[in-house]
């Protein structure tokens, strides 16, 4: 009788079979659970502590927000700053705060915005990546949006341009008449704000770099 | 070889993940390890059940 070989022996594949898929099984929970202090949201208390979360509180509204290059992580990441105005006020409470950014994402929801738009990865590219819009400079003091909404903010450009986005003439593509009420921007606004103080490990790339460019070249 | 540990929020995965590769190597080696040895154990029953 010929030599059997181990290769073609039922019983190896079995239990080399049996410990991938045991051993996948275990890391994927652990990587799960592993994740939940990567994502959970942080509190006031963090923000004013100076404690860095991934995903900041929603009183993160009330800070400024630059975008800047990490010399030791290659990449740009939020900076929360010095308290800024959102709406006329740096003193929105966590309560306030977070039922803006919960009308925001239930109008992101409701007027599908991932139809078109990117948010945090999601959604469609049609229309521009809105996961760091907010630190946009086109919607800067020196962008183009704030003069030809003729606003003075970043955030009342925006709650402008959201309201009434079919007047403005920005995109190849232009965006519908939503229907978006002065409310449901704010929540918006404040939506897009706190999402792009998200760490994003540098997502969407070279966004930093975006300044000046044209039809997306 | 070992790079300051940059995460925004520290975890086992993180550390593993620092360098190049890292990861990669790690999982390999602790799921094609224990199948030399899988490999080995079959090995000698197949033997013994020969002999």
């Amino acid at each position: 009788m010929a030599k059997r070989s181990v290769w073609s022996d039922n019983r190896f594949w079995q239990r080399s079979a049996a410990w991938v898929t045991g051993f996948a099984s275990i890391l994927l929970i652990w990587l799960t659970f592993d994740t939940i202090p990567q994502i959970t949201m942080g509190t006031d208390a963090d923000l004013k502590g100076g404690v860095t979360k991934r995903v900041p509180g929603p009183t993160v509204i009330n800070y400024k927000i630059t975008y800047e290059m990490d010399a030791k992580r290659m990449h740009e990441i939020p900076v929360i700053g010095d308290k800024e105005l959102f709406f006329g006020r740096d003193d929105w409470s966590e309560e306030e705060a977070g039922a803006l950014l919960h009308l925001g994402k239930l109008g992101s929801q409701a007027k599908n915005c991932m139809d078109c738009h990117t948010l945090l990865g999601n959604g469609a590219y049609y229309a521009p990546d809105l996961t760091k819009a907010w630190l946009d400079p086109a919607w800067g003091p020196e962008g183009s949006m704030q003069a030809m909404t003729g606003k003075s903010t970043k955030e009342e450009a925006m709650a402008e341009f959201l309201q009434h986005p079919s007047t403005y003439p920005t995109h190849a593509r232009m965006m519908p008449d939503l229907g978006i009420t002065a409310e449901e921007a704010k929540g918006l606004v404040a939506f897009l704000k706190h999402m792009s103080s998200i760490d994003t490990n540098g997502f969407p790339r070279n966004f930093g770099r975006m300044q000046g460019a044209v039809n997306g070249k | 070889m070992f790079e300051p540990f940059v995460d925004v929020v520290p975890s086992f995965f993180g550390w593993l993940n620092q360098g190049p590769l890292t990861m990669t190597i790690f999982l390999h080696t602790i799921i094609i390890l224990p199948m030399i040895w899988i490999y080995k154990q079959e090995k000698a029953r197949i033997e013994k059940e020969d002999a």
